[in-house]
């Protein structure tokens, strides 16, 4: 509990004021020669068990009439959020998770969870923190921004809402990198977040020195403020795979519409599983066209979901709207559309037969309205490797070291969002170096007894199901020759014996870079032969890189996104796309002659539409031996955080001096006189 | 009474005095000079004219002299007014030719015993010892009322002044010892207001005036369970006066003295008894 005038309670041991005047009473005592010590004697042992209970009982509640008095004269706050008396803190810190997720609404208030925790916050801060540094440190960001003035902390560019995820791991690390550069002194540290697993990160390995950083920091005090509830009724659309095509007529653009139905129990139709049509509005290059969508169960999905477009649309973009609801950042998805570029493949390898392979998968073509390219260099020519056109780099060569310039052009690859492949050099130990803190291991020989895959990832990843959820014949693959590899990485297929085979390394880049432990040779795998598998990773690693190529770029809401020099083509700009234009879903295009032209559409997450909560014995589990207190909050609640409450505290007084007094009450005067002479 | 010289009080054999008593018809051995001649030329028979005897009585004090008997304010403690009511009992007594005696329950045997005796020097010694007589330590009323039933030889008015501030159910038995012995006894049983009512304001110290642990008490909180005590104790005292037949009077220290004197001097007379009580 904290107090508006916390300095009253330095009287607070008044309270035992009343002990005091008893025991002052006890000793201030007169002394009286009796005779009839026999009654008295009678009457105190009769009197040890109810009266002296009344007694203590008449004592307490004067003790507690007094502390009662002092505690409202304290002006209390409930919640109990500060640690009482002496509890402010030098800076407050906020951690703003400023997802789309949070910008789910309470429709009858009109507020979001994101402006409801900076609301609630700020007032709080206003009323027990107004001295105190307030620093905010918002998730799309994380960089720290000062706020003077609490009142307008709301209205903060940098609490404004966005599109983007959350990385709530990246989020502490912030914010602890903040106390550990500034001499913020007692600190709470208020996290905002909306508890969805995907911002949170489980698995991500920063948690372990984020629990011993915080755990380690005494002068830190952790608030949780959570807003956990979903909404009851939310529709969210996101487009993905968009790709202009020729038609007969002219162009369309093809693209996996979904559409994402959460928390439907009073949907119109009354049912999650009966069918909702929904009024689709498709806004093409400024025209809209509107179309009705029926969706059954918690998702829509539309493969292939083509929109015909006029003989000079070529380029352009567009957005998908639905009807407005619980959460209005995701009602909206954009997409762009342009040429699409040659998807470049570029094997690096001495490897013949390797390389013959792979060029020989990435150069088929998928789609007839893109072209394929594939050509292999030497190690000794990576020099001429045409890095703005590659979309996926196979590098089968020794490891470069970390410090070489062909390192960082490979770092740089990864960053610009290509996808990088590390195939072994066959029968070498050369390669040692470690690369994004991967390194190649030994040889393994299972030529005498061929493995096969025991496991794969088929949710995600190059060896994910196909589209209409068939899985691939990875089962049918055998490997006689691999090379272990160590590292941080996500594996996509193993063996019996756990042997990682395909892996994803966890990078922080853009792009992706796989290894394969094995070669698509007869000698080393059965890659080449049983060729289904390894032609869809091959064309889904290219794919991954060739979005960063093209000219029409679909990308994620971010502050990194590359829309700072671009100008926003869908709608009029808004104070805050003009500070960070990449944190607002849009659609923008560079200056410039059309065929240099570059287009971006920014949309959320596609996680921001998951809405699993992470419960509370995991947060408990990811910040063990962390001290914090969990605030939940709902949206529209009308609670506060911190209202005074003095007005229970002097309830609390008139109570006990009404209990006092009725204890105190004296005993019913005798009948009769026992002085009447006999 | 039943005494050995003539005195002021009614005995229970008939004697000469001039207070009428009876008419008996005469036997053969009656003295004829009792014969009332003028009730025989009246109805021609033989009466006897029989009238009440008076006799002297033996008055023996019991006066408790535990140091209880100090409560109250100075010159007028509790023991102050056992003082009065004995000496002036006594006074009365040997005006009337009575034989006064004198029991103390001290154990201090500076303390005197004085045995029943009649004139005014006597009656000198007497007063003289109630007038030194000092209370203290414990009450030995019980054994002193035990001892007294044993040694006063003759039926005896024993008047015991005491405030009884001790467990009352051994008086039981004492006081049908006395009974048993034929003496008439009366209680002056002296209380203070004070004692019974118990009413003080704020915390007090209570110190025993007969040497035991003092207490501290809130006589506020305590009140009830003391006069629940109190109306215990003085119905277990009236049982056992009332079982015992005593001549019982409850005195408070703020009454007058003599008033108590008349109450109980009435009381002894059997045409006034009735009105004094």
């Amino acid at each position: 509990m904290s107090f508006l005038q916390p300095i009253l309670l330095i009287g607070l041991p008044l309270a035992l004021l009343p002990v005091i005047i008893h025991l002052i009473n006890q000793r201030r005592h007169r002394t009286v020669k009796w005779a009839a010590m026999m009654f008295l004697l009678d009457a105190k042992k009769l009197s040890k068990g109810i009266d002296r209970l009344r007694q203590f009982l008449i004592l307490a509640m004067r003790v507690l009439a007094v502390a009662a008095l002092l505690f409202a004269a304290s002006r209390p706050l409930s919640g109990g959020f500060m640690a009482g008396a002496g509890g402010k803190a030098d800076t407050i810190l906020i951690l703003l998770d400023r997802s789309a997720s949070m910008e789910e609404q309470n429709l009858e208030t009109g507020e979001s969870k994101r402006s409801a925790a900076l609301s609630k916050i700020s007032e709080l801060l206003e009323k027990t923190s107004s001295r105190s540094e307030v620093i905010l440190i918002d998730s799309a960001t994380l960089m720290p921004t000062a706020v003077s003035d609490l009142k307008s902390l709301l209205a903060l560019p940098q609490a404004a809402p966005t599109a983007t995820g959350t990385n709530i791991p990246a989020l502490f690390q912030a914010g602890i990198d903040f106390l550990a550069t500034n001499k913020s002194g007692r600190t709470d540290l208020w996290l905002a977040s909306d508890m969805r697993s995907a911002d949170w990160k489980s698995a991500s390995g920063n948690w372990q020195s984020i629990r011993a950083d915080l755990s380690a920091n005494e002068t830190v005090r952790l608030f949780l403020l959570s807003y956990e509830q979903r909404s009851e009724k939310n529709l969210a659309i996101s487009v993905d795979k968009v790709n202009r095509k020729r038609s007969p007529t002219g162009y369309e653009v093809v693209m996996d519409l979904a559409i994402k139905r959460t928390g439907s129990s009073d949907a119109p139709s009354g049912d999650a599983s009966e069918p909702q049509t929904i009024p689709v509005e498709i806004t093409i290059n400024g025209t809209r066209t509107v179309e009705s969508i029926t969706v059954t169960g918690e998702e829509f999905l539309r493969l292939g979901y083509t929109v015909k477009l006029g003989a000079g649309d070529e380029r352009g973009w567009g957005r998908i709207d639905i009807p407005a609801d619980n959460n209005l950042s995701d009602n909206t998805a954009y997409f762009v559309y342009d040429e699409p570029p040659v998807r470049k493949t570029i094997i690096v390898s001495d490897d013949t037969t390797t390389a013959n392979a792979i060029e020989t998968a990435a150069a088929t073509t998928v789609d007839p309205s893109i072209n394929y390219d594939a050509s292999t260099l030497s190690p000794g020519d990576s020099a001429q490797i045409p890095w703005d056109e590659t979309a996926l780099l196979i590098w089968q060569s020794a490891i470069p070291a970390e410090d070489s310039a062909e390192a960082t052009l490979l770092r740089q690859h990864l960053e610009n969002g290509r996808t990088l492949i590390l195939l072994p050099p066959p029968d070498s130990d050369e390669g040692n170096h470690a690369f994004f803190g991967i390194q190649w291991d030994d040889w393994f020989d299972r030529s005498s007894s061929p493995a096969s895959a025991s496991w794969w990832r088929t949710e995600s990843g190059l060896l994910e199901n196909t589209q209409n959820g068939t899985p691939l014949p990875v089962d049918k693959l055998r490997f006689f020759r691999h090379r272990k590899f160590a590292g941080d990485v996500q594996p996509l297929l193993k063996l019996n014996d756990e042997t990682v085979i395909f892996a994803k390394a966890l990078t922080e880049t853009k792009g992706s870079l796989y290894l394969w432990g094995t070669l698509p040779r007869t000698d080393y795998s059965t890659l080449a032969t049983e060729g289904v598998s390894f032609f869809v990773m091959t064309h889904r690693a290219l794919a991954e890189g060739a979005n960063a190529v093209s000219k029409a770029r679909m990308l994620q809401a971010d502050s990194s996104a590359p829309v700072s020099q671009m100008k926003k083509i869908d709608s009029g700009e808004s104070e805050a796309a003009l500070i960070m234009p990449g944190l607002i879903p849009g659609a923008f295009e560079s200056g410039g002659e059309s065929d240099t032209q570059r287009l971006v559409a920014l949309n959320r997450p596609i996680s921001e539409d998951s809405s699993e909560i992470l419960d509370e014995s995991a947060v408990e589990t990811l910040l063990e031996g962390v001290e914090f207190r969990r605030i939940n909050d709902e949206v529209g609640s009308g609670s506060s955080l911190a209202a005074e409450v003095w007005k229970a505290f002097l309830v609390a007084m008139a109570l006990a001096l009404l209990v006092e007094a009725v204890l105190s009450l004296p005993p019913r005067p005798e009948a009769t006189s026992l002085t009447k002479p006999i | 009474m039943l005494g050995n010289i003539a005195g002021r009080h009614r005995s229970p054999v008939k004697g000469s005095s001039l207070e009428f008593a009876q008419y008996r018809k005469y036997v053969p051995g009656d003295d004829t000079r009792r014969l009332d001649w003028r009730t025989w030329g009246r109805t021609d028979r033989y009466y006897l004219k029989e009238f009440e005897a008076d006799t002297n009585l033996r008055l023996c004090f019991i006066v408790d002299t535990s140091g209880s008997m100090n409560y109250g304010e100075k010159a007028k403690t509790r023991l102050d007014y056992a003082r009065s009511l004995a000496g002036t009992l006594a006074y009365i007594a040997a005006n009337q030719g009575d034989a006064v005696g004198l029991m103390n329950t001290s154990t201090n045997t500076a303390m005197k015993e004085i045995p029943a005796k009649r004139g005014p020097v006597h009656l000198k010694v007497l007063l003289d010892q109630i007038g030194i007589m000092t209370a203290d330590g414990e009450s030995e009323l019980v054994s002193t009322l035990h001892t007294a039933a044993e040694k006063i030889p003759q039926r005896a008015l024993i008047v015991i002044v005491s405030d009884l501030l001790f467990d009352p159910e051994p008086l039981r038995e004492a006081f049908q010892h006395l009974r048993f012995r034929k003496h008439d006894v009366t209680l002056f049983h002296l209380l203070d207001r004070e004692e019974i009512e118990f009413e003080f304001d704020g915390p007090t110290r209570f110190l025993d005036l007969e040497g035991g642990a003092s207490i501290l008490a809130d006589p506020t909180l305590i009140q009830r369970r003391y006069r629940e005590a109190v109306t215990s104790y003085l119905g277990k005292i009236d049982e056992i006066v009332n079982q015992s037949a005593l001549d019982y009077h409850r005195v408070m220290l703020d009454e007058p003295y003599d008033q108590v004197l008349a109450r109980f001097l009435l009381g002894r007379n059997p045409k006034t008894a009735r009105s004094a009580r």
